[in-house]
């Protein structure tokens, strides 16, 4: 007995050994990256990491999520793994005030053809997303974030994001603010004004595809929501009058080495491909930074774009250095008013 | 964009712990005197390593993140922080509370369940066993989720109940605290009914024939007999199933609707979002800390009543 478990104890030993030394082998050419995930990560692995391992030989690793915090926490561990995460503007934004950030070799890079405000010294402008109100097609339409937040002429639950940089602006405009006047800062004490009325009928959604869900559950009759997740979706009316238009930037981590900056610049430079950045259409209606793209895609397409003339001039921009300059006192008082309600 | 749903935080402590507290107390292994088993020392290191290792150290690591600055040097700063806001402090006394909403709740639906079994013929008792053990196999995940299915605006409940003219608007069970109460209670049942069970099957029937011959009534054997025999296993479950639902977070997270924010969605907060990790490490020393006494007060009790 006592020589069988010695046997067994060699056979895993052994094990143990080949198993690790392969697993450095393997990360000789693994490339790790942070993302929000989802169907976002599927689009990621088809029209990116599966050309770029046909190609390079280059293996992606994606973690979910990522974000400011993940990369905090990574910094302070020492070890660097994970080269680049996602995110939007004001996040960028803290992330390179905090010196987690290495900056965009763009000339190493060398994109292909790209919009230049997309080109940021700290950040990869990834894809235009914009934040929007929706609602059930049954629901009586709001036409401004004044109606959306009125409960009285327009009754029902709200789903709103459970991220302060998603949902304050909209509570500000809520309380008589104009999207001219938020695009450049907000008033936060109208902002939670607007929430401590309303908060009694609101549900608060984490994840991107909650809002569309509980709309067509008749859970909420009214939702702000990224609006690749609630546009085309049946029974679920939007629009993107008064929307909040971002870009959503890859940034890197500070402190990766020179092969996995190589591996990362490889990776990013084939998201400049308007190809690529159509084949991420058909999971996301997130368009990516290339000029190219809007002359290869369908006019239907093109409509639902954050982007399109249309649509973009009936929006407005985050103002991601406010939302940095702000961090500490919009942490301090989301917190409080989601921690004591 | 935090996109995907979370892993299974709180996903099962393994079945063991309801089978350990199904055995009441531990009886002392008999021992051979004045030799060390080096043979059985061995077989268990790896397992003990794997706990200081893992667990004891992190949770010394965390102590030790509360009480230093980014510098490393020793100060009380966070926990004046975590003083001086009322949301902290608010947030462990309501996890508390509804952690013993829960446990109360359990003991009286796992009780009740548990008795009936012991009731049941023998083929019929495995066929209701079997259905609480089930739970153990789905992942915890589905069944939250599967809750909202049932029990939302548009789902089975409130439907019929429409269907059938009882109601006229759906009834708010989820994003509430009785949407979390719910959720919770379920996951945590079998953690009590199964040592429950086992403690009541075990019970020597004698005893309530005894009592019987006595001429006391069915009500009063229960009370009096049978009962009594059953409340150190209930109280051992009930204490496992308070400490389980200390540390939730799915539930709350998905059937609260965001709205009833417990210990570890704000653990949650402060580290996945604010990455403000001293606080997170004072929140979990206090819980601790709470925690620890409260178990203390158990124990003391039993002892005097012992």
């Amino acid at each position: 007995m006592r020589k069988s478990l010695g046997n067994l104890s060699w056979v895993c030993a052994v094990a143990m050994t080949a198993w690790s030394s392969q697993a450095v082998a393997q990360n000789a050419k693994e490339l790790h990256i942070m993302d929000s995930g989802g169907e976002y990560a599927d689009s990621l692995d088809k029209c990116v990491n599966a050309p770029l391992l046909k190609s390079d030989g280059i293996k992606v690793i994606q973690e979910t999520p990522g974000g400011y915090a993940k990369m905090a926490a990574q910094a302070k561990s020492g070890v660097i793994t994970n080269t680049v995460t996602d995110g939007p503007t004001g996040d960028m934004y803290r992330q390179a005030a905090e010196g987690l950030l290495e900056p965009i070799d763009w000339a190493k890079l060398n994109p292909e053809p790209m919009f230049e405000e997309a080109k940021n010294p700290n950040g990869f402008g990834a894809s235009y997303y914009s934040t929007i109100m929706a609602w059930r097609s049954d629901a009586k339409p709001p036409q401004n974030f004044v109606d959306f937040f009125d409960t009285e002429k327009f009754p029902g639950k709200r789903a709103l994001p459970d991220y302060p940089e998603f949902v304050l602006a909209f509570a500000a405009m809520g309380d008589g603010m104009t999207p001219e006047e938020v695009s450049k800062g907000l008033d936060l004490d109208r902002a939670f004004k607007t929430l401590e009325r309303v908060k009694n009928d609101v549900i608060w959604w984490q994840s991107g595809a909650q809002p569309a869900q509980l709309l067509k559950d008749n859970e909420v009759q009214y939702a702000i929501a990224w609006s690749g997740r609630v546009l085309g979706q049946e029974g679920v009316s939007s629009t993107y009058n008064q929307g909040m238009l971002d870009i959503s930037w890859w940034t890197v981590a500070k402190g990766i080495t020179d092969d996995q900056r190589d591996m990362l610049y490889k990776w990013l430079r084939l998201q400049t491909n308007a190809e690529v950045q159509k084949c991420l259409l058909d999971f996301l209606p997130y368009p990516g930074p290339s000029p190219e793209l809007e002359k290869i895609v369908t006019p239907e397409v093109l409509k639902t774009f954050p982007t399109s003339a249309e649509n973009k001039k009936v929006q407005w921009l985050m103002p991601g250095q406010w939302w940095y300059d702000n961090a500490k006192e919009v942490e301090k008082r989301w917190n409080d008013f989601k921690l004591l309600q | 964009m935090t996109e995907e749903t979370r892993d299974q935080k709180d996903a099962m402590t393994p079945a063991t712990l309801a089978l350990e507290a199904a055995s009441g107390r531990p009886q002392a292994p008999a021992r051979r005197q004045g030799r060390v088993r080096w043979d059985l020392v061995l077989l268990i290191a790896p397992l003990l390593i794997l706990v200081v290792a893992i667990f004891d150290v992190p949770l010394l690591n965390t102590l030790y993140w509360s009480t230093v600055d980014d510098a490393g040097n020793p100060t009380t700063e966070h926990f004046r922080e975590f003083a001086e806001s009322s949301a902290y402090m608010r947030i462990i006394w309501r996890t508390l509370v509804i952690a013993l909403e829960v446990t109360a709740i359990t003991a009286v639906a796992g009780y009740a369940l548990a008795y009936w079994i012991t009731k049941l013929g023998r083929r019929l008792r495995m066929v209701m066993l079997g259905l609480v053990v089930t739970t153990f196999w789905v992942s915890i995940l589905v069944r939250t989720y599967a809750w909202i299915v049932i029990l939302g605006n548009a789902g089975l409940v409130n439907r019929t109940l429409m269907d059938l003219g009882l109601i006229s608007k759906p009834v708010q069970f989820l994003y509430n605290e009785l949407g979390i109460l719910i959720g919770m209670v379920n996951v945590l049942l079998p953690f009590l009914v199964l040592p429950l069970y086992a403690a009541m099957v075990r019970l020597d029937e004698r005893l309530l024939q005894v009592a019987e011959t006595l001429g006391a009534s069915r009500l009063r054997i229960f009370w009096q007999v049978f009962f009594p025999l059953t409340v150190p296993t209930l109280a051992a479950s009930c204490i496992l199933i308070f400490i389980l639902s200390l540390g939730f977070y799915i539930t709350p997270a998905v059937l609260g609707g965001g709205k009833v924010p417990l210990v570890a969605n704000m653990m949650d907060l402060l580290i996945n979002r604010f990455a403000r990790w001293e606080i997170a490490a004072v929140v979990s020393v206090v819980l601790m800390a709470v925690t620890l006494s409260l178990y203390a007060i158990y124990q003391w009790i039993r002892e005097r009543s012992a």
